[in-house]
């Protein structure tokens, strides 16, 4: 049994690894929406213009 | 950029700043514990985590006292992003905790009270968000959520008390109780609460952002339609 | 005194025509019934094991009774704008509530007292020894998830998922009550009086029921009316 392995240096990694898993994921979500909203934004803008220049 | 993307930029860099010293010393500084070997580093995450989560369920509980209160929207707002940061930082502490138990306890899960009440706390808060999903009209939904905050933040302390009643085998808490913790591991711990708490923080002014853009397109369409 | 007596109008009012339509009541009495046997086969009923879960199963059953009442208790309004008409009388929303949980109160202790023999029937289990202690038991725990139940009723009557919302919502917030009436309801079918330790969780159980009862009072208002 190597060192790392006695001192389940493996398990360690994976749970960091989760940590930052999970907050990316949580991030990645967040500027999903952040880009879907960016772009019902714009098109609620565009088509409020477009009534108005009719 | 405005003030606020400089404030949360600025935020986000000394989180990372301070994580990489904290991982750093976490690994090359600190001494293995005695019985359980290098795994043991994961508590310094898997505790700020529970830290971060429950002041952030906190925090949700007063914002919605609050948003009852005044009726700012703004509130609620704040309220929805506090809870999903919260249940993301309670993601971390339940995963990282099975991870630690896969080794230390040979098993995934175990029904300890302290597993058990994190679950029913993350359960409790997700029904939360999908209440809101279910509602439509912005005030009602802020309202009702608000309402739901406050029934859900006054049972958190009697499940606690109550699952508790049914037996541990998780480690004593290392802050007040039996348990005894280095002083260099202690300060880690809360060394490392800092950065975790800088990261929440960015996260959820990200979250109010989109919760207001969400508005204000809202209100845009609102405006189309009664055109 | 009228706040007492528009409580028991409207309780008298929902019971009336529960038992007229009799729809929430026939749906979670067979459903408890069906429960009940259902978990015959989810181990050997006869054996020492039942009375260790007996209080487990026991409120299971109830739990999942209650929500079919709980769920209709205000979707029964909403035809005919009745909710709409019972805000704007001079019953106040306080009243109001406290009125239908009494109301899902009474329908819910009726169910547990017709399913509490057929249980001890079915399970060979001598329930009946310190019957006293059971039914304080009883009917503590009811109140408890009456309350719960009646707001999280109040607060998901306008969505369209309703009747999936409102278990979703209500079991977490029942847990500790539902533990609680568990533990009490095993030691007492197990022959034994509640003592010791035991105590802990009948004050656990009283202090749901104090805290949400004041609560949803409190806070029925903001959900009812806004």
């Amino acid at each position: 049994m190597s060192d790392s392995e006695a001192r389940n240096f493996t398990y360690l990694a994976y749970g960091l690894i989760a940590c930052w898993v999970i907050l990316v994921a949580y991030v990645l979500t967040l500027t999903a929406r952040g880009r879907r909203l960016t772009r019902q934004l714009d098109n609620v803008k565009r088509m409020l213009e477009d009534r108005e220049s009719k | 950029m405005g003030l606020r993307d400089k404030i949360m930029i600025g935020l986000g860099a000394l989180a990372a700043v301070l994580l990489t010293r904290n991982i750093w010393v976490m690994l090359t500084g600190l001494p293995d514990e005695a019985f359980q070997g290098a795994i043991f580093r994961i508590i310094f995450f898997h505790v700020p985590a529970a830290f971060t989560c429950f002041l952030c369920f906190f925090l949700a509980l007063v914002a919605g006292v609050v948003y009852l209160v005044r009726k700012n929207l703004q509130w609620d707002a704040f309220a929805v992003s506090v809870t999903e940061v919260g249940l993301a930082f309670g993601a971390i502490n339940l995963i990282s905790g099975m991870i630690w138990a896969r080794i230390i306890w040979g098993i995934w899960w175990t029904w300890d009270w302290r597993l058990t009440s994190m679950l029913v706390c993350w359960l409790l808060y997700a029904g939360y968000l999908v209440l809101r999903r279910a509602i439509e009209e912005t005030t009602e939904r802020a309202r009702l959520g608000a309402v739901m905050l406050i029934l859900n933040f006054s049972v958190v302390p009697f499940v606690f008390f109550s699952i508790k009643w049914f037996r541990t085998q998780h480690p004593q808490p290392v802050l007040f109780g039996d348990g005894k913790m280095d002083e260099i591991y202690r300060t880690m711990l809360y060394g490392n609460w800092v950065p975790l708490l800088l990261i929440a923080a960015v996260l959820v002014m990200l979250r109010m952002r989109q919760e207001n853009q969400q508005r204000e397109i809202d209100a845009l369409r609102r405006a189309a339609h009664s055109f | 005194m009228t706040f007492i007596r528009q409580i028991l109008t409207v309780a008298a009012k929902d019971l009336r025509s529960e038992i007229r339509t009799k729809e929430a009541i026939n749906a979670s009495l067979s459903f408890a019934l069906v429960i009940l046997l259902l978990f015959s086969f989810a181990f050997d009923p006869t054996s020492e094991t039942t009375r260790e879960i007996a209080g487990g199963l026991l409120w299971l059953a109830f739990a999942f009774a209650g929500v079919l009442i709980l769920n209709r208790s205000f979707a029964r309004e909403l035809q005919n704008d009745c909710l709409d008409m019972l805000n704007a009388s001079p019953v106040p929303a306080p009243a109001l509530f406290l009125g239908k949980a009494l109301a899902n109160y009474v329908l819910l202790v009726g169910i547990e007292a017709v399913c509490l023999p057929v249980f001890g029937v079915f399970y060979n289990v001598t329930w009946y020894t310190h019957l006293g202690q059971l039914v304080l038991v009883l009917l503590l725990a009811t109140w408890g998830i009456t309350v719960v139940g009646t707001v999280f009723s109040a607060l998901t009557v306008n969505l369209r998922l309703r009747e999936i919302m409102l278990p979703m919502l209500m079991y977490p917030v029942l847990i500790p009550c539902l533990m609680a009436a568990m533990r009490l309801s095993t030691v007492l079918i197990d022959g034994q009086p509640i003592t010791g330790d035991d105590l802990a969780w009948l004050r656990l159980l009283i202090g749901f029921d104090i805290i949400f009862t004041s609560l949803a009072v409190v806070l029925i208002d903001t959900v009812l009316i806004g």
